[in-house]
């Protein structure tokens, strides 16, 4: 009897330490006109996302998945599950978490997969060099998680962050015989990642007035650059990379200012060296929120022909974002990107409603226009509607 | 008898110190932390209502406390978290981790009057103030829910700090417990908090139903609160935007 209640009084410690979320989402794209290398009009994808995580005094354990399907083959066929997500095309089955946290006082050390953000700009964040994402459609793009350890010290008021990560995880780049990706005429070689480890460290700073940071980073670039193989084949590589970088939040009366900015070299000869920055304005006001600034671009040496990098591609330009909260369950916002030249621009409109507990359906659209030659306006035939229909638990 | 009759007059003379009043409210309500589970339901103006629920975690007292509030449902905002750092001699500091981004954002103080995900309760809201941020006046007597009860008007000495220009209290007689709040921006009531079901909760006199009308939108948010306790063992360490992050 005294075994049963012992057995019942775990059971329930266990469930109070245990918790999980996740959702399935299914997502309709329709795009009105057909690209060179795509005739498809529509892509129907979905996302089945599950984490859990289970909490032992000083211990924490998390782990995730995620599992997909698409219409369009930018998911592979292959149910080999994924750990580093190098592969070209999205897997249907990857580990989305999977780390181990310990803390003790003022420290914290996680290891394993897990998502890694730095940072403080909103539309683009040149310092969150360990968060490589998937860019399969350029501008809705998510997150992917990096095999990393990474020790935390520090008060509420001082923390230093250091992060190793042994193994790069690439941002995964359109593809080629799709509608975001370019056409070329050639092959595509196997891709030449980088051997050695990634580390950065990263001090933050939260005052009464101000929040700020300073960030360093020594390893690669998780956006490729492209050469000829000898085969005359084009390849993917990722230069080494090290950045410098600093952002700060500044409430000031009406507004809150935030800025970001970084400086990055490379001892590649084929690498640019360039600062990326970011100033932004933000207010939340009633029900409305908005942000709005200029992300910036200055190329201090000039040597790469071929790369891909949407980070930068959507620099020189004026960001901005608004939402307004219609009530408990309905909201829209509008997000744009407009290069300041006029020769690209991306303005998405959404509005999102929840269905009870469970069910949220979003529909949109985003319209892109500009120059064939412009990083935005390449992609004017790809305006697109959405809708998502997601189903969170 | 002379005794018990300067005890009186004592006593009434202290009870008509409006700041003292609102001491004494807080003093008795002092605990070392507390943890609820807090069941919201939220009612529209035209009368469709959702609900939500969170976890509360609070460590320390008036003026100095540290709180964490996160979501438990509905599923989709399941794990985000807003943590709050009440200061004794300005307006708290208030960060909102959301697990969808992986990001933590601080609320600056002009965005305090937004509502908190959906609910009446604005961020100002949920901050615990010392009294030696208000200056008060005792407006009289005026009883709620058949509850005698002082009725105080508060108004924040640092006024750029506040959203409301103005509030008025009442605190009840028997318990000391802050029955109800009317929060006025100039001179007009914008949100009305009402509190019900007061019970000795380990000694403490505690309003386990809150109800916030914002009375500009015509809706109004009730909270209720479960699982309610005192001097729960909190570590401080579990007060920061690093624990936010981890507790995912």
């Amino acid at each position: 009897m005294k075994l049963l209640l012992l057995l019942a009084a775990a059971a329930c410690a266990a469930a109070q330490s245990f918790s999980q979320r996740g959702f399935l989402e299914s997502t309709g794209v329709f795009y009105p006109q057909t690209a060179p290398n795509d005739s498809g009009l529509a892509v129907g994808e979905s996302l089945f996302r599950y984490e859990a995580f289970y909490k032992l005094t000083d211990l924490r354990f998390a782990a995730g998945i995620d599992a997909r399907f698409d219409t369009h083959q930018q998911t592979d066929r292959s149910l080999d599950p994924s750990w580093f997500d190098r592969t070209r095309r999205r897997q249907p089955l990857a580990v989305r978490t999977f780390n181990a946290t310990y803390t003790h006082g003022k420290l914290t050390f996680e290891a394993g997969k897990q998502l890694i953000r730095w940072g403080k700009a909103d539309i683009l964040t040149p310092t969150d060099r360990f968060a490589p994402s998937d860019f399969l459609n350029v501008v809705e793009s998510d997150f992917l998680p990096i095999t990393a350890a990474r020790l935390t010290y520090g008060t509420q008021s001082n923390t230093i962050d250091l992060v190793f990560e042994p193994r790069l995880t690439p941002s995964r780049i359109p593809l080629l015989n799709q509608r975001w990706g370019t056409p070329i005429p050639i092959a595509e070689a196997a891709p030449d990642f980088p051997g050695a480890p990634q580390y950065g460290a990263r001090w933050n700073h939260i005052g009464a007035a101000a929040e700020f940071s300073f960030s360093f980073y020594n390893g690669f670039d998780h956006l490729p650059l492209f050469r000829l193989t000898p085969a005359f084949a084009l390849q993917r590589f990722y230069p080494q990379l090290r950045m410098y970088g600093a952002d700060a939040a500044i409430p000031l009366g009406p507004v809150t200012v935030k800025s970001e900015a970084a400086y990055f070299t490379s001892t590649n000869p084929q690498s640019d060296e360039y600062v990326l920055y970011v100033l932004q304005l933000e207010r939340q006001a009633g029900e409305w929120s908005f942000v709005a600034g200029y992300a910036g671009q200055a190329v201090t040496d000039h040597r790469s022909t071929l790369g891909y990098s949407p980070i930068r591609g959507f620099t020189r330009s004026i960001v901005a974002h608004a939402s307004y909260t219609i009530d408990t369950n309905r909201s829209i916002s509008v997000d744009a990107v407009i290069h300041q030249n006029g020769q690209g621009e991306w303005v998405r409109a959404q509005y999102t409603q929840a269905f009870g507990q469970h069910w949220r359906a979003t529909a949109g659209f985003a319209i892109i226009r500009g120059n064939a030659a412009d990083f935005i306006g390449q992609y004017n035939r790809n305006s697109h509607a959405l809708l998502t229909l997601r189903y969170s638990f | 008898m002379s005794r018990s009759l300067l005890v009186l007059v004592t006593l009434s003379l202290y009870a008509q110190d409006p700041r003292q009043i609102v001491e004494e409210s807080q003093r008795r309500g002092r605990s070392n932390s507390q943890r609820y589970e807090g069941v919201l339901e939220v009612i529209a103006a035209d009368g469709k209502t959702s609900s939500k629920s969170w976890q509360s975690f609070r460590l320390g007292s008036y003026g100095n406390s540290k709180a964490v509030i996160r979501f438990t449902t509905p599923a989709e905002v399941k794990g985000v978290a807003l943590l709050v750092l009440n200061h004794p001699d300005r307006a708290s500091d208030q960060w909102m981790w959301t697990p969808a981004i992986g990001r933590d954002r601080r609320i600056a103080l002009q965005d305090r009057s937004t509502r908190f995900f959906g609910t009446d309760f604005s961020f100002e809201d949920l901050e615990e103030r010392d009294v030696d941020q208000y200056d008060f006046r005792l407006l009289g007597e005026d009883p709620i829910d058949g509850a005698p009860c002082w009725r105080i008007e508060s108004r924040p000495r640092q006024t750029k700090t506040s959203q409301y220009t103005l509030s008025h209290l009442w605190i009840r007689k028997d318990n000391y417990v802050a029955a109800q709040y009317e929060n006025f921006i100039k001179d007009q009531l914008v949100r009305r908090l009402h509190a019900a079901d007061i019970q000795n909760v380990q000694g403490i006199w505690t309003a386990r139903t809150l109800e916030m009308a914002d009375l500009r939108r015509k809706s109004r948010t009730i909270l209720r609160m479960q699982k309610l306790a005192y001097n729960v063992p909190l570590k401080d360490d579990e007060f920061t935007v690093q624990a936010l992050r981890r507790e995912q």
